[in-house]
Formats: structure tokens, sequence, C-alpha cells
């Protein structure tokens, strides 16, 4: 025992040792890679033979068992690229359950070695501080809407005008490696631009609220026109240009995020010029040249792609002021920086912690801050799903379902998730509350009498029937097949949204697991069904951990009713989860959930991160990512204080250059 | 024969019927070309793409060669029968995966590359799908390079039990390795964009006489730009430039434009003028929910594109892979697609499954017979064009990428012998049959992806 400790002791020692080894030597960044740093060597000798020797005969590119190929892994960098993966092998080594039982066992001394330096490589990478990449990417279709909402007061259907956004990361559709610009979509923001500046000229007091009206000098026409055809120059342009300058700099510096270069300046003015003197003999050239200059600033990359300066810099850097107010503004409202944030991101410096409270408070406290709900919560969740045509809901079983009520209940969620996070500050609400959000068609649909109208109403929840996310009828509905509920689906769901543990793929060759439900049988012999399934070994291991939630949420049918019964048979919501604890329902089920608050906090924090950044996580992320968590587990949830720590951390603040030789 | 084909004499005495000279062979005489320069009509090629495989047993005929019997999903082809050719034995290569049931094989499936395993950061489908490859060739005549067409929206979210992003489901066309095609999936939206010229809108204003303007001034500002960036930036920027450059094109072009506006015959006209109030009936009376309408619409589009020669290379997707689309409105079914492709050799289920597969072929045979209806040259629009239809895996219920169900109907110009069931040898690549394809359509390939060869047996000459 003690010879244990000593030697764990001393191999903690050598680790550090080792590791400010390598830190010296990565301080020549592009040593990890060459072949020919030490380190490298020592992996391709002496590490990866052994992960040859004992794990590439199933996890190869071929059988891929568990989606693990260790075939690839031929630098250092690619193991600290996978550096989570590679944090469960060592687990799983050091464990025994790898390699499995039918395989020749490891030596202890391949293990020791393995976990050494597998575990040295982490740390070192980790010890280096890396913010990561953060592409140019063109706001999403929900940006865009609500950017032109915020800039010209109009609310667009986008979900009808553009092809929709792919989704990459941790689920959401901000990612920039996943939003394209194809000729499609160019010819719709030109298409969007000219209909809404038309429309905007055509409605003329709003026009009038923003572009004043231009009272041309005397003789203004005349003098343009004089010097066209005897001096082939203009003159004269300094009036409107000047008044025009006032309506279009303003415009275009909320528009681009920033303040205007001169470049900038020079070349709107000069395209409002063109279109100035070509229009000379319409009514009101002004106005004109005003509207096809805003267009040209609505399709300008400027405004449709984030865009932070790259410059020719190694070593991580903090973002400007400006790149900062924007990454806070579409972060928490989905949107452009008002001018207020604009101002202050000139005046004050936004990366002081002082400063940045203060914004993020006032960010919070405006209405544009319950778009969060809609934009992460509902995707987050996977209930953007609902609104897809392509998902329907059986009409002849589920009469009830209508697109109304679908949108009641993604309503419920986005007005419970922004009041757990801007009114009672606490995300655990999330997972059980003791109140939600209904209007009348929800009650009717939940069996709670006497509420009237569509509005949607606090509702202090009486029973245990239902309380936080997994009560509600979107989640439950998402969480169903069209024609009956899925014990299974309703499982992986809460494994994989709400806890961050998914469960591996079922191989590939295996049926659908309740396709071998038979027709006619009715839900009643769902438990019975996934009992014998899980008699299969091979499918009992995930399949334990998925389940029983699913059985346990069985009194909620397929669009979230409750029910005590299956027709005649009794409903028995009762179950033992993997991890030994037992529930006689839904309540006791959300009170074990609420006991994995760790998994939960990790997941959270890993989701919100990533949408806060608009790139999927990374090994390096790790540090923020513990924090995020160890947040709120240290605060109880808070919510406001989670948000703080957030655009606090590095990654949020701070970015890498791409670099141009190795792209 | 060349030595490559990929094919036993066996199967070849099997499967391939004699190919009689067929009349319109003797249009293609060199003469005839000298004479009539203008006179060959364009080829068009449509490729289309449905989910979730088909139920087994009942999608390959009985008999192989000419004499077969068309089986019960392939029923509806009745009336092209002697212009469609079922091809059995394909397979992608790069579909084949322990890990993934459906992704690995819908976004490769006009590539027949391997697709990066992502949830987003490193999207890319191992190459150029061949409709995209066949339009670098043929859009330089068209108004558009190619459409891609389809039903459903991206479904949104990634896959994080088998680790890919959606994104992989909904795309078949790739303009390049890392860039998928938009899809069109608004029947009004796409009619517009082809015909807003030609059938204005009721509310419709002249095009912005600033429009050049602007895209030059804003192209010209990122252009300055580019220069200052890093490799990944520069590529999103360049998304930006070519999107711009692609709308331009178009306006620059004015000959062309004229030229496509001058070709709308009369007829044409009138079946614009027709296939525009259905869509807007269409939008009117079922809010957009009918899918076989919607499906409809879309092939009428594609077809009045051909028609027209607005653009010559089509994609069509009835769904995204997993689509689990509920098609109890259909008589018999009572379930989601891809819940009873998963049908356990389970009687009642694999009846549902048929169905569903039917009403894919019905659409197809739809599709295919409105080509045929349109008089062209010295035929009709299907002898001038081919149609390939399949799905990216056999059986849903195993997932199998083996001896995909693909079918050809068209006669490509008079290349293609059709009326023919053949089986090819076992893992012949699916790539042969695309190399053939792009050929057939001017491309400038002697290889594509997995590709042994030709497809053998197809080509009338």
């Amino acid at each position: 025992m003690i010879l244990r400790y000593l030697s764990s002791i001393l191999m903690l020692a050598l680790l550090k040792y080792w590791t400010l080894c390598t830190l010296i030597l990565s301080s020549c960044l592009l040593a990890i890679a060459q072949p020919d740093d030490p380190r490298q060597k020592h992996y391709s000798r002496n590490i990866r033979p052994i992960f040859r020797k004992h794990c590439t005969s199933c996890h190869n590119g071929e059988d891929n068992k568990a989606g693990i190929n260790f075939e690839g892994y031929d630098f250092i960098v690619k193991v600290v690229r996978d550096g989570e993966l590679f944090h469960q092998v060592i687990n799983a080594v050091e464990t025994g359950s790898m390699p499995p039982e039918i395989r020749p066992r490891m030596s202890q001394s391949e293990i020791d070695t393995l976990k050494f330096y597998i575990n040295g490589y982490l740390e070192a990478a980790l010890a280096e501080k890396d913010p990561g990449l953060i592409s140019p990417r063109r706001l999403n279709n929900q940006e865009y809407k609500y950017a032109i909402q915020d800039l010209l007061g109009i609310e667009l259907n986008v979900d009808s005008i553009f092809p929709s956004d792919p989704s990459g990361g941790a689920g959401f559709d901000n990612q920039a490696r996943t939003l394209y610009v194809s000729p499609l979509l160019m010819e719709r923001y030109f298409e969007t631009a000219d209909i809404l500046l038309e429309e905007l000229y055509q409605d003329k007091d709003r026009w009038r609220s923003i572009v004043p009206a231009y009272e041309s000098g005397f003789g203004e026409a005349f003098r343009i026109w004089w010097h066209r055809i005897w001096h082939k120059q203009d003159i004269s342009l300094q009036k409107p240009t000047k008044e025009a300058g006032e309506v279009l700099f303003p415009f275009a510096t909320l528009a681009y995020r920033r303040f205007l270069t001169p470049e900038d300046k020079e070349r709107l003015t000069t395209f409002f010029e063109t279109v100035y003197r070509e229009s000379q003999q319409e009514a009101d050239p002004f106005d004109i040249s005003i509207r096809e200059t805003l267009k040209l600033i609505l399709i300008s990359h400027h405004f449709l792609y984030r865009q932070e300066a790259d410059p020719d810099i190694e070593q991580a850097y903090p973002i400007n002021n400006f790149e900062l107010a924007s990454r806070l503004s579409f972060f928490l409202w989905s949107s452009i920086p008002d001018q207020e944030l604009l101002n202050v991101a000139y005046r004050e410096n936004l990366h002081e912690e002082r400063v940045l409270e203060r914004e993020v408070e006032r960010m919070l406290r405006d209405p544009r801050a319950r778009r969060l709900g809609k934009q992460f919560a509902i995707q987050w969740l996977e209930l953007k799903k609902l609104s897809d045509p392509a998902f329907q809901i059986d009409p002849d079983i589920y009469p009830e379902y209508t697109p109304q009520l679908r949108d009641f209940m993604l309503q419920e969620v986005e007005t419970f998730f922004n009041y757990a996070m801007l009114e009672t500050e606490n995300f655990l609400d999330l997972i059980d509350s003791d109140y939600s959000f209904v209007n009348e068609s929800l009650a009717d649909l939940y069996g709670i009498p006497e509420v009237e109208g569509e509005e949607m109403q606090l509702m202090e929840l009486t029973s245990d029937q239902r309380g936080g996310l997994l009560g509600m009828a979107g989640v439950l509905t998402a969480t169903s097949l069209p024609t009956r509920t899925s014990p299974v689906l309703r499982g992986k769901w809460v494994l994989e949204q709400v806890l961050g543990t998914p469960a591996p793929p079922p191989p590939g060759d295996v049926p659908e697991l309740e396709a071998s439900h038979q027709e006619g049988e009715g839900e009643t012999s769902l438990r019975k069904l996934l009992e014998r399934h899980r008699a299969d070994p091979a499918c009992n291991s995930c399949h334990k951990a998925m389940d029983p939630i699913g059985l346990g949420l069985e009194n909620f049918d397929g669009i979230g009713r409750w029910r005590e019964a299956y027709g005649q048979e009794a409903i028995d919501p009762s179950g033992v989860l993997k991890s030994g604890e037992a529930f006689s329902g839904p309540g006791e089920l959300r009170k074990i959930l609420l006991t994995k608050q760790d998994l939960f906090a990790k997941n959270f924090s890993k989701k919100m991160l990533s949408f806060a950044l608009g790139r999927d996580l990374q090994f390096k992320d790790t540090p923020t990512i513990d924090h995020l968590q160890q947040t709120l587990l240290d605060s109880e949830f808070d919510s406001i204080h989670f948000l703080m720590e957030l655009v606090k951390s590095y990654p949020f603040r701070f970015k890498k250059s791409d670099n141009k030789d190795i792209g | 024969m060349q030595k490559s084909w990929h094919i036993s004499r066996r199967r070849m005495l099997k499967g391939l019927g004699a190919c009689i000279a067929l009349p319109f062979l003797d249009a293609m005489s060199p003469t005839y070309l000298k004479a009539n320069p203008y006179e060959i009509p364009a080829k068009r090629a449509a490729f289309l793409f449905a989910p979730n495989g088909v139920c087994p047993g009942k999608w390959a005929p009985n008999t192989v060669g000419t004499d077969f019997d068309l089986s019960p999903i392939l029923k509806p082809l009745e009336g092209v029968k002697d212009q469609l050719l079922v091809l059995q034995q394909l397979m992608n290569k790069h579909s084949i995966s322990k890990l993934d049931g459906h992704y690995t094989k819908t976004a490769n499936f006009l590539t027949s590359m391997k697709i990066a395993r992502t949830i987003g950061s490193n999207v890319n489908s191992g190459g150029v799908s061949i409709d995209q490859l066949i339009a670098q060739k043929t859009g330089k005549e068209t108004i558009f390079p190619s459409l891609v067409y389809g039903i459903d929206r991206i479904s949104s979210g990634v896959d994080a039990n088998v680790g890919f992003t959606r994104l992989y489901g909904a795309s078949i066309s790739w303009k390049t390795a890392t860039q998928p095609c938009a899809k069109e999936i608004d029947p009004r939206f796409a009619f517009d964009r082809l015909f807003r010229t030609v059938i204005p809108k009721k509310d419709a204003r002249p095009e912005n006489p600033w429009k050049k303007s602007i895209l030059d001034v804003v192209s010209d500002d990122a252009k300055s730009l580019q220069r200052n960036l890093g490799i990944a930036d520069q590529n999103k920027l360049a998304e930006y430039l070519e999107s711009i450059r692609s709308v331009e094109k178009r306006l620059e072009n004015k000959d062309k434009i004229k030229d496509f506006e001058a070709g709308i015959s009369p007829s044409i006209k009138k079946d614009l003028q027709h296939l525009d109030i259905r869509i807007d009936e269409y939008v009117d009376m079922t809010a957009g929910l009918d899918i076989t309408e919607k499906v409809r619409l879309m092939f009428d589009i594609m077809t009045l594109a051909f028609w027209s020669d607005a653009s010559r290379v089509g994609t069509f997707m009835f769904g995204n892979s997993v689509s689990g689309r509920n098609f109890s409105f259909l008589e018999g079914v009572k379930r989601n697609f891809h819940s009873l492709s998963h049908h356990q050799n389970d009687e009642r289920r694999m009846i549902q499954y048929e169905i569903i597969n039917h009403w894919h072929m019905e659409q197809v045979a739809y599709f295919l017979n409105k080509l045929k209806s349109i008089p062209e040259g010295e035929g009709n629009l299907l002898d001038n064009s081919f149609v390939m239809f399949g799905s990216g895996l056999r059986d849903g219920n195993r997932h199998s990428p083996y001896n995909l169900p693909i079918i050809l109907a068209g006669g490509a110009g008079g290349q293609l012998c059709g009326g023919q069931h053949i089986i090819y040898e076992e893992n012949t690549p699916l790539a042969n049959l695309y190399l053939t394809l792009g050929k057939m359509m001017g491309a400038d390939m002697d290889q594509f992806a997995d590709s042994t060869g030709e497809l053998a047996g197809i080509r009338a000459y």
C-alpha cells in the first residue's frame, strides 16, 4: 500500500518535471508536429505500438468498433486533438474494461506506460492556453432576421425565404463551419434587401423616420447638369453627400457592428453620388440614392459576415472591443449590438470586468435577451424538429395535435427557460420545478382547469406529475414517434440532451429496436418487449441506461397528455436506473436526476459554450468547461453568475489567428 | 469490349439483350449533324434519391434481359418500360460503415467517396458529386448550371449518437467536397427563380437597375479584404465572392437570357402559366401539406426547366435520410417511413414498406411520363434525357449498402439502350455508372471515384 502511494507520488513528480520539459519544448510551437521531436519519436516507437498490439484489431478503419479507429493517430497532436477520447481510453484501460475479456490482457507495465505518457501529452496540451480559431461566418437565418428587425423594425419570415441552415458543433445552427453561402442564398439576400427597402420607401412615414427630407439647394439640379455637360466633373454634391452621410454612416455603423473606416465611408459616398447623379430626372433623387445605398449595406459582407480581424500574430490575443461587443450581442440577443453597446466599445474597455458585467446585466434586462429561449433552448433540446414539416404527428391517432398547439408547446419551453434564466435565476429549475407556463389550450391538454386565453401564464404546479422540462408536452412529443410513445427515444434524449452521456451508437447492422415491436400489440407490451430485448447482452449495456428512464415517463402519451393506463391495463412507471437508484414514477425520477447535478452542469456548460462561441468544442476547451461546470455547482446553478463567467472566459474573449501558411 | 469492365461473361449473356439499332441513331449520322447543326436537342440529366431503401423481394424483376416483368414496386413504370434499365448489384464502396446506417450512405450517394465523420467542423463529402461535375460542363450553356431540389428542410441538430451532422443526411449535391449545394424545397420560389421574367408575378417589379453596380461595389470591397486573411477565412469569403459572381453572370449574359426567353415557345408558355396557377392552388388549398402534389410540382418545374433549357442537370431528394415522414395518408400504411423500413421481416410491416416504395415509383413514373409527353426534335424530351433513381441502401432493415436499388430511364439522346434488367457482377462500383453517365453528358473524365471502367451493356453505341 505504502509502496503504491510512494510510487504514485514519484509518478506525479516525474510527470510535473516532464510537463515542464515539454512546456519548454513546446514553446517552439511547431516542434510538436515535427517527426524529429524526441517526444514524437518516443511516441512512435514506444507508445503507438501498444495501441497497435491491443486495440487496432477491433478499432480500425474497417471495423471501427464504437466509432473509434486507432489507426490515424500517428502524431501526438492528433492524440491531443481527441484528448477527451484518450482520457476515456486511459480510464477504460485502467479499470480493465478494455481490452475486452476475450482479448489478451494488457500487462501492468503497458498500462502504466500508456497512462503516464498519454496523460502527460494531455496535461502538457492543457497547460498551454488556447482559445481556438474563430472562423468568419455569415449570419444564420435567425440572426439575419433579428438584425433586420433591430435595424429596420421589420419582421421577416426567414424560414420561407432562405434555405435552412445546417447545424454543427453541439447541435446549433450558428456554427461557423457549417454556414455556407450559395448563389441561391445570395440571390435571396439581394431580393430581400430590395423588397425591404422598397417597402420602407413606400411607407412614407416610416421612411421619413429614417431618412430626413432633403431640400435640394437652389438651382442644384441645373448646376450638376451644367458641370456634367461642360466640364465632365461633378461639383455641388457636397450638400447631398454630407446629408446622406448623416443617414448612411450611423446605419452602416450599426450594420457593420464597428466604426467605419475612411474606405468604408468613401465607398458608400461614391456609390451614393453615382446613383444621385444618374437619378436627377427622378422626383426624389436623394431618397432613391439613399435607398440603393442601404441595399448595398445589407448585402455587403461587412453586414452578412461576422468576421474578426486576423492579424499576423502567432500567440493568442484578446479580440478588439467591437468584436467583443458583437460576440456578446450575437450570444445574448442573436443580433447586432445596439448603439449603446457600440458606444461603450468605443469609449471604454469591454474587457474590463466592471464594464463587461455592467453591459451584460443591461443586455439581459433587455427584451432581446428572451431570444435565447428560442435560439439556445429550443435547439439544445432538439425541439426544432417539432416545427419541421417532415415531422408529422399522426392526425388520426392524435387529432388534438394542431400546428397551433405545437407552437404553444414550444412557447412553454421558451418562456419557461427564459423565466428560469432571468427571473428565478436558477438553471436547476430545468430539471425539476414547481411551476410552468400554460395557456388555455395547453391547460386543456394537461388537465389543468380554469386557464383562459392564448397568453402564456405562470402556473404553480400542485401535483408531482409535471415539473421541469421532462413534464413539458413539447419535449414529450418530440421524443415520441408519430403514432405512439417511444421509451427508448425518451431515455436517449435524457441521456444526450440533459446528462450529456450519450449511449454509444447501436451496431450498424442491428435493426431499430422498437421495430421488433409487433403491429397490433399496442403499447401495452412495450415494457415486456424492452425486457426481452435487454436479455440480449449486446443490447443490454446501453438499453439498461435508456429504457428505465423512458418507461418512467410512460404516464405521458405521444403528445404529452397524462394517462394512468393503456386502455385497460395500468401503466407501471416504476423502475431502477442503471446507476442503481429506484423510483416509483416521473416525480421521483426527476428527483434522482436532480442528484446528477455534476453531469447536468457539465453538459449544460458545454452546450452553452459551443453556442456562445459558434464552434464545436475541443479538448483544449476542457479547462473552460471545467470552470463553468464548477461555477454552476458552487453557485447552485445561479444563471446570471454562470453567464457572467462564460463571457469572461478565455475562449470567449480571446482568439488565435488562422495560420496562413499551414491553413 | 474493354478489359476493365467488371462483368462476367455469364452475367453478360444473361442480362444483355440485343441492342437493335433505333431509328434515331440514323439521325445522329455525321451528315445529319452537318446539315442541321442546331437541331440536335441538348441532353439532360436528372438524379433522384429516396431515403430508407426498398422492401426486399419486391424490387427486382424476376427475369433478366430484355424480356423482364416489372416487379411490384416498379409496376408504375410500365408506360416507359422500353426505356427503363434496372441495374442490379451496384454498390457504393465508401458507404460501408459499421457505425452508421444512413449519413454515410446519403451524402456520398453521388460522390462515391468516403465522407468525413464530423459534427460540423470539417464537413467533407470526399469529392464533387456527379451532377455538379456534369454541370461544370453543361452549365455554361444555360442560365442555371444545375437545379438542386427536394421537399424537406435540412434536419436540424447533430446526431450525437453516431457523430454526424444531419446536414449529411440532407445533401447529395456537392459543388466541392466541402461545399454542399443549397437545396430548393419550395415550388413557388423554385418556379419564380427560373421563370419570373417569362411569367411575371402579379406584383412584379422591374429588375433593379442598380443591381449590377451594387454587386460590383460589394465584391470589390470583399476582394480587397481577402488578401489579408487566413486560408480557412479566405475560403469562406471565396464562397461569398463566387456567389456574387454567379448572380452577376446572369445579369451580364443578356444574350443568353434573350435566347432563353426567345426559346420559350407558345406551348412552353402555356404550360408555364398552367403550372403557375397550380402552384398557387397548392399553397391555397393544402397549405403546402400535400406531399404527393408537392413532389409532382417540383418534377413539373424540372421538366419545364429542361424543356425551356433553363438548365440541363437536376437532382431531387424525396426526403432526408432517416426520414420519419408519416405515410399514413396512403391506404394501408399506419406508420412512418423509417420505422417501417426496419420491418424485421414482419409481413405486416413489409406490406406497408412496399406501399411507400410503390408511391415513390408512382412519382418517378409521373416525372418520366411528363418528360415523354413533350415532343422535342425527332422524339420527345425523355428521349433526350436520362433519369436515374436510387437509394443509398438496399434493405432498410439491415442498412445494407450492397446491391443498391438503382434504375435508369430515358434515351440520353439515343445513347441508352433501355428495356433491360441487368445483373452485374457482385459489388460492381456504382461509380462505373456515374462515369458512363458523365461521359454521355460530355463531361471530360476517365475516372470517377472508385470507378473501374464504364458500365457494360447500357450504351446504345
